[in-house]
Protein backbone atom coordinates (compact mmCIF):
# COMPACT_ATOMS: atom_id res chain seq x y z
CA UNK A 1 0.00 0.00 0.00
CA UNK A 2 0.95 3.40 -0.46
CA UNK A 3 2.69 6.23 1.84
CA UNK A 4 0.57 9.49 2.28
CA UNK A 5 0.60 12.91 4.52
CA UNK A 6 -2.56 13.29 6.35
CA UNK A 7 -3.08 16.70 7.91
CA UNK A 8 -4.32 17.23 11.83
CA UNK A 9 -6.30 20.24 13.04
CA UNK A 10 -7.11 18.25 16.14
CA UNK A 11 -11.03 18.48 15.01
CA UNK A 12 -13.48 15.59 14.66
CA UNK A 13 -12.95 14.58 10.99
CA UNK A 14 -9.32 14.19 10.83
CA UNK A 15 -8.47 10.97 12.62
CA UNK A 16 -12.10 9.65 11.06
CA UNK A 17 -9.98 10.21 7.79
CA UNK A 18 -6.91 8.47 9.39
CA UNK A 19 -8.81 5.82 10.46
CA UNK A 20 -10.10 5.19 7.43
CA UNK A 21 -6.60 4.90 5.33
CA UNK A 22 -5.27 3.22 8.19
CA UNK A 23 -8.22 0.48 8.28
CA UNK A 24 -7.02 -0.22 4.10
CA UNK A 25 -3.48 -0.55 5.39
CA UNK A 26 -1.94 2.58 4.11
CA UNK A 27 1.18 3.77 5.87
CA UNK A 28 0.65 7.18 7.05
CA UNK A 29 2.91 10.09 8.68
CA UNK A 30 1.05 13.38 10.18
CA UNK A 31 1.18 16.65 9.72
CA UNK A 32 0.08 19.26 12.20
CA UNK A 33 0.18 23.13 10.99
CA UNK A 34 0.56 25.00 14.45
CA UNK A 35 -1.57 27.78 14.74
CA UNK A 36 -0.02 29.27 18.17
CA UNK A 37 -0.55 32.07 18.75
CA UNK A 38 -3.90 32.24 17.23
CA UNK A 39 -4.71 29.31 19.25
CA UNK A 40 -3.77 27.73 22.08
CA UNK A 41 -2.07 24.64 23.08
CA UNK A 42 -5.30 22.38 22.84
CA UNK A 43 -5.20 21.75 18.60
CA UNK A 44 -1.75 19.93 19.52
CA UNK A 45 -2.70 18.10 22.40
CA UNK A 46 -5.30 16.49 21.13
CA UNK A 47 -3.32 15.60 18.28
CA UNK A 48 -1.18 13.91 20.34
CA UNK A 49 -3.65 12.10 21.94
CA UNK A 50 -5.30 10.90 18.61
CA UNK A 51 -2.24 9.94 17.72
CA UNK A 52 -1.97 7.46 20.35
CA UNK A 53 -4.83 5.69 20.10
CA UNK A 54 -4.49 5.02 16.62
CA UNK A 55 -1.03 4.44 16.82
CA UNK A 56 -1.64 1.56 19.75
CA UNK A 57 -4.79 0.38 17.25
CA UNK A 58 -3.23 -0.21 14.09
CA UNK A 59 0.81 -1.00 15.55
CA UNK A 60 1.66 1.97 13.10
CA UNK A 61 4.50 4.70 14.35
CA UNK A 62 2.50 7.63 12.12
CA UNK A 63 5.22 9.66 13.05
CA UNK A 64 3.86 13.71 13.72
CA UNK A 65 5.13 16.61 11.69
CA UNK A 66 4.47 20.19 14.03
CA UNK A 67 5.09 22.50 11.32
CA UNK A 68 4.88 26.10 12.84
CA UNK A 69 2.15 27.66 11.13
CA UNK A 70 1.73 31.16 13.69
CA UNK A 71 4.64 33.78 12.05
CA UNK A 72 2.73 32.83 8.53
CA UNK A 73 -0.80 33.54 9.63
CA UNK A 74 0.69 37.64 10.84
CA UNK A 75 2.55 37.59 7.74
CA UNK A 76 -1.10 36.78 5.60
CA UNK A 77 -3.03 39.67 8.30
CA UNK A 78 -0.51 42.12 7.25
CA UNK A 79 0.01 42.04 3.77
CA UNK A 80 -2.81 40.45 2.47
CA UNK A 81 -6.92 40.82 1.98
CA UNK A 82 -8.34 39.54 5.14
CA UNK A 83 -11.26 38.08 3.14
CA UNK A 84 -9.37 35.53 1.37
CA UNK A 85 -7.47 34.64 4.96
CA UNK A 86 -8.60 31.54 5.23
CA UNK A 87 -8.19 30.15 1.56
CA UNK A 88 -4.48 31.87 2.01
CA UNK A 89 -3.90 29.72 4.98
CA UNK A 90 -4.76 26.26 3.33
CA UNK A 91 -2.80 26.57 0.34
CA UNK A 92 0.08 27.40 2.74
CA UNK A 93 -0.84 24.35 4.73
CA UNK A 94 -1.03 22.29 1.88
CA UNK A 95 2.67 23.47 0.56
CA UNK A 96 4.12 22.99 3.85
CA UNK A 97 2.49 19.34 4.03
CA UNK A 98 3.80 18.43 0.04
CA UNK A 99 6.96 19.91 0.89
CA UNK A 100 7.09 17.11 4.03
CA UNK A 101 5.72 14.43 1.62
CA UNK A 102 8.70 15.26 -1.11
CA UNK A 103 11.08 14.65 1.88
CA UNK A 104 9.59 11.38 3.34
CA UNK A 105 8.75 9.62 -0.02
CA UNK A 106 4.91 10.13 0.45
CA UNK A 107 2.53 9.26 -2.63
CA UNK A 108 -0.14 11.61 -1.40
CA UNK A 109 -1.61 13.81 0.44
CA UNK A 110 -5.09 13.69 2.90
CA UNK A 111 -7.46 15.57 4.84
CA UNK A 112 -10.88 14.96 6.53
CA UNK A 113 -12.55 17.68 4.42
CA UNK A 114 -16.51 16.96 3.92
CA UNK A 115 -18.41 19.00 1.78
CA UNK A 116 -19.76 22.53 2.73
CA UNK A 117 -18.67 22.39 6.65
CA UNK A 118 -16.89 25.38 7.02
CA UNK A 119 -15.49 28.34 4.76
CA UNK A 120 -12.68 26.77 3.83
CA UNK A 121 -14.55 23.61 2.82
CA UNK A 122 -17.03 24.95 -0.60
CA UNK A 123 -15.93 23.81 -4.08
CA UNK A 124 -14.75 26.56 -5.00
CA UNK A 125 -12.33 27.01 -1.96
CA UNK A 126 -11.03 23.48 -1.92
CA UNK A 127 -10.36 24.09 -5.61
CA UNK A 128 -8.23 27.49 -5.14
CA UNK A 129 -6.49 25.83 -2.10
CA UNK A 130 -5.26 22.93 -3.43
CA UNK A 131 -4.47 24.32 -6.63
CA UNK A 132 -1.27 25.50 -4.44
CA UNK A 133 0.22 21.83 -4.71
CA UNK A 134 0.70 19.13 -7.31
CA UNK A 135 0.20 15.76 -5.14
CA UNK A 136 -2.59 13.76 -5.35
CA UNK A 137 -5.42 14.67 -2.40
CA UNK A 138 -7.42 11.82 -0.78
CA UNK A 139 -9.91 12.94 1.03
CA UNK A 140 -11.97 9.99 2.63
CA UNK A 141 -14.69 11.84 4.16
CA UNK A 142 -15.69 14.07 1.01
CA UNK A 143 -19.49 12.36 0.79
CA UNK A 144 -20.12 11.78 4.26
CA UNK A 145 -22.69 14.17 6.66
CA UNK A 146 -21.62 15.49 9.86
CA UNK A 147 -23.49 12.74 12.10
CA UNK A 148 -21.75 10.07 10.49
CA UNK A 149 -18.92 11.07 10.42
CA UNK A 150 -19.50 11.70 14.28
CA UNK A 151 -20.89 8.39 14.90
CA UNK A 152 -17.65 6.98 13.50
CA UNK A 153 -15.66 9.15 15.62
CA UNK A 154 -17.22 8.17 18.66
CA UNK A 155 -17.58 4.62 18.05
CA UNK A 156 -13.29 5.27 17.51
CA UNK A 157 -13.12 7.07 20.27
CA UNK A 158 -11.63 10.16 19.05
CA UNK A 159 -14.75 12.18 19.58
CA UNK A 160 -13.98 12.75 23.15
CA UNK A 161 -10.58 13.82 22.45
CA UNK A 162 -11.71 16.32 19.97
CA UNK A 163 -14.94 17.67 21.78
CA UNK A 164 -12.52 19.30 24.99
CA UNK A 165 -12.45 22.77 25.18
CA UNK A 166 -10.21 24.82 22.90
CA UNK A 167 -9.85 28.28 21.72
CA UNK A 168 -11.50 28.81 18.07
CA UNK A 169 -8.31 29.85 15.61
CA UNK A 170 -8.27 33.83 16.36
CA UNK A 171 -6.90 34.19 12.85
CA UNK A 172 -10.17 33.44 10.80
CA UNK A 173 -11.50 36.72 9.49
CA UNK A 174 -15.21 38.22 10.55
CA UNK A 175 -16.80 37.31 7.08
CA UNK A 176 -14.47 34.75 5.30
CA UNK A 177 -14.61 34.37 1.58
CA UNK A 178 -17.00 31.22 0.54
CA UNK A 179 -15.53 31.78 -3.09
CA UNK A 180 -12.22 32.61 -4.31
CA UNK A 181 -10.38 32.76 -7.67
CA UNK A 182 -7.21 32.22 -8.74
CA UNK A 183 -6.46 35.24 -10.37
CA UNK A 184 -7.44 36.89 -7.04
CA UNK A 185 -5.26 34.81 -5.15
CA UNK A 186 -2.19 34.39 -7.03
CA UNK A 187 -2.47 39.00 -7.12
CA UNK A 188 -2.83 38.32 -3.01
CA UNK A 189 0.05 35.96 -2.70
CA UNK A 190 2.87 38.20 -5.41
CA UNK A 191 2.91 40.28 -2.54
CA UNK A 192 4.61 37.57 -0.64
CA UNK A 193 8.23 35.51 -0.94
CA UNK A 194 5.92 32.28 -1.03
CA UNK A 195 8.64 30.13 -1.10
CA UNK A 196 10.97 31.20 1.94
CA UNK A 197 7.92 31.56 3.89
CA UNK A 198 7.35 27.85 3.13
CA UNK A 199 10.84 27.30 3.35
CA UNK A 200 10.95 28.55 6.97
CA UNK A 201 8.34 26.64 8.42
CA UNK A 202 9.02 23.33 7.26
CA UNK A 203 13.11 23.80 8.43
CA UNK A 204 11.91 24.67 11.56
CA UNK A 205 9.64 21.72 11.74
CA UNK A 206 9.42 19.30 14.91
CA UNK A 207 8.86 15.51 14.84
CA UNK A 208 6.81 13.78 17.85
CA UNK B 1 -16.50 45.35 35.53
CA UNK B 2 -14.84 47.92 37.60
CA UNK B 3 -13.26 50.10 34.53
CA UNK B 4 -14.58 52.56 32.61
CA UNK B 5 -14.80 51.14 29.35
CA UNK B 6 -17.97 49.73 27.73
CA UNK B 7 -17.54 46.15 28.92
CA UNK B 8 -19.91 44.71 31.38
CA UNK B 9 -19.15 41.07 31.68
CA UNK B 10 -16.98 37.99 30.46
CA UNK B 11 -17.75 35.06 29.15
CA UNK B 12 -16.96 31.96 27.68
CA UNK B 13 -16.22 31.65 24.20
CA UNK B 14 -17.94 29.45 21.87
CA UNK B 15 -15.41 26.73 21.89
CA UNK B 16 -15.30 26.56 25.79
CA UNK B 17 -11.30 26.99 25.48
CA UNK B 18 -11.32 31.07 26.72
CA UNK B 19 -13.01 33.88 28.21
CA UNK B 20 -14.25 36.80 26.15
CA UNK B 21 -14.92 40.01 26.68
CA UNK B 22 -16.76 41.98 24.13
CA UNK B 23 -17.95 46.07 24.57
CA UNK B 24 -21.32 46.67 24.08
CA UNK B 25 -20.85 49.24 21.88
CA UNK B 26 -19.17 49.24 18.56
CA UNK B 27 -15.49 50.49 19.28
CA UNK B 28 -12.38 50.69 17.31
CA UNK B 29 -9.12 49.90 19.48
CA UNK B 30 -6.57 52.58 18.08
CA UNK B 31 -4.19 48.84 17.94
CA UNK B 32 -1.13 50.62 17.07
CA UNK B 33 -1.32 52.37 20.62
CA UNK B 34 -2.53 50.20 22.32
CA UNK B 35 0.50 48.01 21.25
CA UNK B 36 3.20 50.69 22.17
CA UNK B 37 1.49 51.40 25.63
CA UNK B 38 1.95 47.17 26.31
CA UNK B 39 5.58 47.23 24.94
CA UNK B 40 6.26 50.13 27.30
CA UNK B 41 5.49 47.85 30.28
CA UNK B 42 7.62 45.28 28.65
CA UNK B 43 4.95 42.71 27.60
CA UNK B 44 5.65 40.96 24.40
CA UNK B 45 3.09 41.93 21.54
CA UNK B 46 2.58 39.89 18.17
CA UNK B 47 1.22 42.58 15.97
CA UNK B 48 -1.03 40.83 13.41
CA UNK B 49 -2.02 44.45 12.25
CA UNK B 50 -6.28 43.69 12.46
CA UNK B 51 -5.44 42.21 16.08
CA UNK B 52 -2.76 41.82 18.74
CA UNK B 53 -1.34 39.34 20.95
CA UNK B 54 0.09 39.84 24.40
CA UNK B 55 2.24 37.48 25.88
CA UNK B 56 1.47 38.25 29.16
CA UNK B 57 -0.41 35.31 31.56
CA UNK B 58 -3.21 34.19 30.38
CA UNK B 59 -2.23 35.07 26.96
CA UNK B 60 -4.62 38.13 26.04
CA UNK B 61 -5.85 38.80 22.23
CA UNK B 62 -7.64 42.36 21.42
CA UNK B 63 -8.97 42.39 17.97
CA UNK B 64 -9.34 45.63 16.53
CA UNK B 65 -12.98 45.75 17.03
CA UNK B 66 -12.77 45.63 20.90
CA UNK B 67 -13.20 41.89 21.38
CA UNK B 68 -10.64 40.85 23.83
CA UNK B 69 -9.87 37.24 24.35
CA UNK B 70 -8.21 35.03 27.81
CA UNK B 71 -6.77 31.61 26.54
CA UNK B 72 -7.49 30.42 29.84
CA UNK B 73 -10.54 28.80 31.38
CA UNK B 74 -10.28 30.49 34.94
CA UNK B 75 -12.49 33.22 34.97
CA UNK B 76 -10.62 34.95 38.01
CA UNK B 77 -7.54 34.81 35.94
CA UNK B 78 -9.38 36.23 32.77
CA UNK B 79 -10.65 38.73 34.95
CA UNK B 80 -7.38 40.10 36.43
CA UNK B 81 -5.83 40.23 33.25
CA UNK B 82 -8.96 41.95 31.73
CA UNK B 83 -8.42 44.17 34.79
CA UNK B 84 -4.73 44.82 34.06
CA UNK B 85 -4.89 45.11 30.18
CA UNK B 86 -7.64 47.67 30.39
CA UNK B 87 -5.18 49.78 32.45
CA UNK B 88 -2.10 49.69 31.05
CA UNK B 89 -3.55 49.88 27.37
CA UNK B 90 -5.91 52.93 28.73
CA UNK B 91 -9.02 51.49 27.12
CA UNK B 92 -10.72 54.76 27.99
CA UNK B 93 -8.44 56.21 25.74
CA UNK B 94 -7.58 53.79 23.34
CA UNK B 95 -11.09 52.26 22.21
CA UNK B 96 -13.03 54.98 20.58
CA UNK B 97 -16.63 54.85 18.93
CA UNK B 98 -16.97 53.09 15.51
CA UNK B 99 -18.09 54.83 12.82
CA UNK B 100 -22.04 55.39 13.02
CA UNK B 101 -21.22 53.98 16.51
CA UNK B 102 -24.50 52.50 18.60
CA UNK B 103 -25.59 49.15 21.08
CA UNK B 104 -24.04 46.20 19.71
CA UNK B 105 -27.39 44.25 17.94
Amino acid sequence: MSRGVMLMSGGIDSPVALDLLLRQGHELLAVHLDNRPFTDDSPLEKIVDHLALLRERYRQPIPLYVVPHGPTQVTLMRSTDRHVGCVLCRRFMWRSAERIAEREGASYLATGEALGQVASQTLSNMRTATAAVRLPIVRPLIGLDKQEIEGHAKRLGTYAISTRPGVCCQAVPDRPATRSDLIQIGGEEAKLDVDQIVDDCVRKAIVL
Amino acid sequence: MSSPTPYRSLRLCSSGGGFEALPERNVQADLPEVRRLLEAEGIRVVDARVLLIAATSPEVTISRSGRILFKTQDESAARSAFERIARIARFEQTLRPAVGAGPRG
